[in-house]
């Protein structure tokens, strides 16, 4: 086969998020209009100006990880990683794909992470002692000679980013190309594109991708809290965040993740996998000064390869953060291309602000709706704002064209955008 | 016919000095770049040295240094290296080239976490009898003192989305962290990206700094660091018998790659082809490479096959060459595997006997070095070089320089997580 010719399917979801454990509960939770944001559980967050997240409740990691030996690996899996794990094991599942049958070196990994954050109790014992002498700054000198001792030795490898992948390549023994693409929010989006380019030219034929990420934690939660962009809306968690809408006030975080299975055509129709949907088109630019011409021109460029134009697609699957500048962007950037004729759709009222997991969790969103035929409204949404010229749906409707583009971004400019086409 | 991509500009800012010609030339003289540690009171770590940047002021780069005040370490020593690597392409305020065909693809680590603060507070809010932080006390402590900006720049993305806003890089734009790989693979997935169609030039490379309390912390804790305190500037002896881990090294390295017509249109000088880009993973384990090399050796045949090559050809290998036990053991096997009996006879050297181990920006300092080597026709030694290893038995160039023209190079990177990244330089021939 020529490479040129080589198309690329998605064969399977594995969601962990904050409204469902599977791609089955996810679905029914997004369509009934549910939404995991309430009050932080999981710490006492009362100083903290916005109080409230979208946590998952009663994850555990051993539901995932059977063997022994795979347990073994979970005292060095930091939250996010676990996340990560555990969507990869679910999408293998999802996809039913027989792991024996597959050839190793032409099965890849490639995930979108961010900054993973340091666990404060691992390092208390150590901090104590550094700050002995001097409460206000820990003495390098007692550090170097005290501290270190009291850190478990594989301390680091909790933290790495490219660790999500790792242990993923590992438990599934995936030989092939792999990366981590440290983007930001649009990092998993990033690497689902970058997974359908190394099919396209033949260096694998089978991938995991996607990302996970957790930011709530205490330390994540101050370094959001100082980077603005956060809710106030503690008293109505349900309403609080507010895509494109003219009361939006910042966003609100969630924990949670998706890895998709990623497949040659051919090879999926041979082991006869059942097809979510082809991937078409990509593209990717930076928006410099954030404009939505760079958002416009990845989009563009998505369109251009999956040869369609903005009238073949069903609805616009955005980041929706309900932030007050970066929902404008957002906006204007898909005002560029679709003017106010394409619904768009956010998933953030749902699951809170996945960041690096954004991208993929969102996508299967997409998947789902382009499935079951339906396309879910965005919640929470009442009074436009002329900011932000986009049509945004209050209730849902059925899916009425074969393409969707979930797009992405972070707050420096740099953009994303995949056009999927459902798979008849 | 897939679109060919050619260097057509290179900058540098390593513990070799500030410049492309620094970097290539004192590895050449052999001189060492190692020293004990200055960005902080290292006197008592397991770990008292590294390869630091020495004197390094970012004002002697960039036109506009103010605007890059609040960056951390891993953006100023890009954008000083970014700076070079444009100017040299003639890329700096250059209206004819189309901006939004121009992107940035790096490999570059977190930022400095902000060690002083960090601990301070996770002490202050530490509770010894439940061993555990307080979490709303520390959140209370951690409003007031953490610096935001400095909390900002740890973020991976803020390294190129900084230079695309500075330079006017308006193209796809990214950055990937695969540990030691991370910079060959950027510009490995860069080259992709202008050979798919989705930019005619790319700024790719990486940055990276790692010589910070945590980070000695972190690589002392997995034992992966010489600590070989008394004699600072021999302990990273790659494929010696008495090499014992890597040593930290800081910097960045940036290159210009750029789809061949382009290059010929705008008259550009072109330096060297990259041809040959192969990424595997080990799947093996988090931390040690597979005992039998398989992703090393799989990587370094897809670059190879990616270059359109026979093995045959490569006239030298820049290696990984960490000085540590197992990476510098399982490095010489798979190379054996991969060349055969005509292993022996391709010099192979390590860079890091001399700049030290620069993490997420390795590959890219020593993609450069590989280039230069190709220009100049003269080979880096690998220094330090005393005993001989039985299981190390390839020619490192031990030492001193060598003369040798070579038109093509395998440069190899390897990561912790079993990351496998292999890059293939060639003079370029229209």
């Amino acid at each position: 086969m020529s490479v040129a010719n080589r198309r690329v399917v998605l064969t399977g979801i594995g969601v962990v998020t904050p409204i469902g454990l599977d791609a089955g509960s996810f679905w029914t939770a997004l369509s009934q209009g549910q939404t995991g944001i309430k009050r932080i559980g999981g710490f006492d967050p009362s100083p903290l100006q916005t109080q409230i997240a979208a946590e998952i409740i009663g994850f555990d990691i051993k539901k995932y990880l059977l063997t022994r030996e795979e347990r073994k690996q979970i005292r060095v899996m930091s939250r996010t990683i676990q996340l990560a794990v555990a969507a990869a094991n679910l999408a293998i599942a999802d996809g039913k794909v027989e792991k024996d049958k597959l050839d190793r070196t032409r099965f890849g990994v490639e995930f979108g992470a961010g900054l993973i954050p340091s666990e404060l109790d691992e390092l208390g014992i150590a901090s104590q002692t550094g700050t002995e002498s001097n409460i206000h700054a820990t003495d390098p000198k007692i550090w170097g000679e005290k501290s270190i001792g009291q850190i478990q030795p594989l301390w680091m490898l909790k933290y790495l980013p490219n660790m999500l992948a790792c242990h993923v390549s590992i438990l599934h023994d995936a030989q092939g190309p792999n990366n981590t693409i440290t983007e930001s929010d649009v990092a998993s989006l990033l690497a689902v594109g970058e997974a359908c380019r190394i099919i396209q030219r033949n260096q694998a034929d089978f991938f995991l991708a996607g990302g996970g990420d957790s930011k709530l934690t205490p330390l994540s939660m101050v370094r959001q809290s100082l980077f603005g962009h956060m809710s106030r809306c503690n008293e109505t968690p349900q309403k609080a965040v507010k895509p494109f809408d003219k009361r939006r006030d910042g966003t609100v975080f969630g924990e949670g993740g998706c890895v998709l299975v990623v497949e040659e055509l051919e090879h999926a129709k041979k082991r006869g996998a059942s097809i979510y949907a082809e991937v078409a088109g990509f593209g990717s630019a930076f928006d410099r000064g954030l404009t939505g011409k760079g958002l416009g021109r990845a989009i563009r460029a998505a369109l251009a390869e999956a040869k369609i134009s903005p009238a073949d697609v069903d609805h616009v699957n955005t980041h929706g953060l309900g932030s007050v500048p970066l929902d404008a962007f957002e906006a204007r950037g898909i005002h560029e291309v679709f003017g106010t004729s394409v619904p768009v759709w956010s998933i953030t009222p749902n699951i809170g602000h996945l960041s690096a997991g954004s991208g993929t969790t969102d996508l299967a969103a997409s998947l789902l709706a382009m499935k079951h035929g339906t396309l879910p409204p965005t919640l929470n949404y009442e009074t436009p704002d002329p900011a932000c010229p986009v049509q945004v749906l209050r209730e849902a409707r059925p899916i009425a064209k074969p393409y969707f583009v979930k797009i992405g971004y972070t707050e420096m400019g740099q953009c994303g955008a995949m056009v999927c086409r459902r798979w008849e | 016919m897939r679109r060919r991509i050619v260097i057509t500009g290179m900058g540098a800012v390593t513990p070799l000095g500030f410049s492309v010609k620094d970097l290539y030339e004192n590895q050449l003289a052999g001189k060492s770049g190692v020293d004990y540690i200055k960005n902080f009171d290292a006197s008592t770590f397991p770990t008292k040295f590294a390869a630091e940047l020495k004197g390094f002021e970012l004002s002697a780069f960039v036109k506009d240094p103010s605007r890059w005040k609040h960056a951390g370490p891993n953006a100023r020593f890009a954008a000083a290296a970014a700076q070079q690597a444009l100017t040299d392409g003639g890329l700096v305020d250059n209206a004819k080239v189309d901006r939004t065909r121009l992107g940035v693809y790096l490999g570059c680590g977190e930022g400095i976490q902000d060690f002083n603060h960090m601990t301070a507070l996770i002490s202050a809010a530490y509770r010894p009898e439940k061993n555990a932080v307080e979490p709303s006390d520390f959140i209370r402590r951690g409003l007031t003192r953490f610096e935001p900006r400095h909390e900002y720049e740890q973020e991976m993305h803020t390294t190129p989305g900084h230079l695309a806003d500075y330079f006017d890089l308006e193209g796809p734009n990214y950055n990937c962290l695969t540990a030691c790989a991370a910079s060959s693979q950027a510009i490995g997935e860069a080259t992709e990206l202008i050979r798919h169609g989705d930019a005619d030039l790319m700024l790719s490379g990486g940055s990276h700094s790692m010589i910070h309390p945590f980070g000695v912390t972190g690589f002392n804790l997995l034992t992966a660091l010489s600590t070989e305190n008394e004699n600072p500037k021999k302990a990273s002896k790659p494929f010696d018998l008495n090499r014992g881990g890597f040593v930290l090294g800081e910097g960045a390295g940036m290159l210009i790659l750029e789809e061949l017509e382009h290059a010929r249109k705008r008259g550009a000088r072109i330096y060297a082809e990259l041809t040959g880009y192969g990424s595997t993973c080990d799947a093996f384990r988090l931390t040690d490479s597979h005992p039998d090399g398989r992703g090393a050796i799989a990587c370094m045949q897809a670059a190879i096959h990616d270059a359109g090559l026979a093995p045959e050809a490569i006239g030298y290998i820049n290696a990984h060459g960490t000085s540590t036990q197992v990476n510098d053991r399982v490095e010489t096997l798979a190379i054996r595997h991969v060349f055969g009996s005509n292993a022996k006879n391709i010099p192979v050297s390590s860079s890091k006997s001399m700049l030290g181990h620069l993490i997420a920006a390795a590959g890219a300092a020593e993609l450069i070095t590989a280039v230069m080597t190709i220009q100049r026709g003269v080979i880096p030694p690998t220094i330090n070089y005393e005993t001989p290893d039985p299981e190390c038995d390839l020619d490192y160039v031990p030492n001193v320089a060598r003369e040798k023209n070579v038109d093509h190079v395998l440069s190899n990177s390897f990561g912790f997580g079993g990351q496998n990244v292999s890059l293939v330089v060639s003079r370029f021939r229209g």
